[in-house]
């Protein structure tokens, strides 16, 4: 019942310090520094362009994927990839200084 | 003025810099590319040639350290690129030097892409540092299009005489 709400409740980033970042996961929360998160967004973005999904699906079906140099391991099917894409590009998208 | 976090991080727009990414290849593919001409060159004794194509690879690769050190240097994540498909089969010495025309040409339009990028997002780092490249950009095309122009003048005079004619660098 609560596929969808799982995966949209994990898979977020919130930021913890000024430069430390954490992953929420089903599982586990990962710690991230500022490199780290640009290395699995470069990790994720390769992992969801098109080709690379259709090989995913016609393959495992999921694919594991080391963050934050190489200390922890996830796991992730598609609908957990995409969301995670989604996570990574609302937080990076918070790029331009907002006028207030 | 609200900063955000990412923005503290670094100066350059993430997606501007997946493009300067994506240019450090092509940077990379085009000195290796150069290398291969010069090894064709180097090959059948084409001294000018083959000097010229080896600097030619040097500063591509001068080109590509550019940009990496741009990207890290306002904290960005730089990424060494794969480096494969360099074509080293050419049938001519006038079709290397055309398609070392068509890669600059091509490295052109790419940086232009960037610099739009840069335009659209406010990044004004990027926008000024490309400023360079575009210059140097305009210097490479008249250079390759300058050696095609003598080339034509020198239409059925043997090879190694064209050759010693063409430039070093």
């Amino acid at each position: 019942m609560n596929f969808e709400s799982d995966i949209e409740n994990s898979y977020r980033i919130k930021q913890s310090t000024f430069c430390k970042y954490v992953l929420i996961t089903p599982n586990k929360e990962v710690e991230l520094n500022f490199p780290q998160m640009l290395e699995l967004r470069r990790k994720i973005n390769g992992l969801t362009t098109f080709q690379a999904l259709n090989d995913i699906i016609n393959n495992e079906n999921f694919v594991l994927l080391f963050v934050a140099d190489r200390q922890h391991l996830i796991y992730l099917d598609i609908p957990q990839l995409l969301k995670l894409k989604k996570e990574i590009e609302l937080f990076f998208l918070d790029f331009n200084p907002v006028l207030v | 003025m609200n900063t955000t976090a990412i923005r503290k991080q670094m100066s350059i727009h993430p997606e501007v810099m997946d493009l300067l990414n994506n240019q450090i290849a092509m940077e990379m593919k085009a000195s290796a590319s150069y290398l291969a001409m010069a090894s064709w060159c180097d090959q059948r004794e084409l001294l000018n040639s083959k000097a010229f194509f080896y600097k030619q690879a040097e500063e591509e690769r001068e080109h590509a350290m550019k940009i990496f050190t741009f990207i890290n240097d306002n904290g960005g994540g730089a990424v060494s690129p794969d480096v494969i498909d360099v074509n080293n089969d050419f049938e001519s010495l006038r079709s290397v030097y055309e398609t070392g025309l068509e890669q600059e040409i091509a490295v052109t339009e790419s940086i232009f892409k960037i610099f739009k990028a840069s335009r659209k997002e406010s990044d004004y780092i990027t926008e000024v540092f490309l400023q360079w490249f575009i210059t140097e950009q305009s210097e490479e095309e008249d250079t390759f299009r300058s050696i095609l122009d003598l080339f034509d003048l020198m239409e059925g005079m043997p090879l190694k005489m064209i050759d010693e004619r063409l430039p070093k660098e």
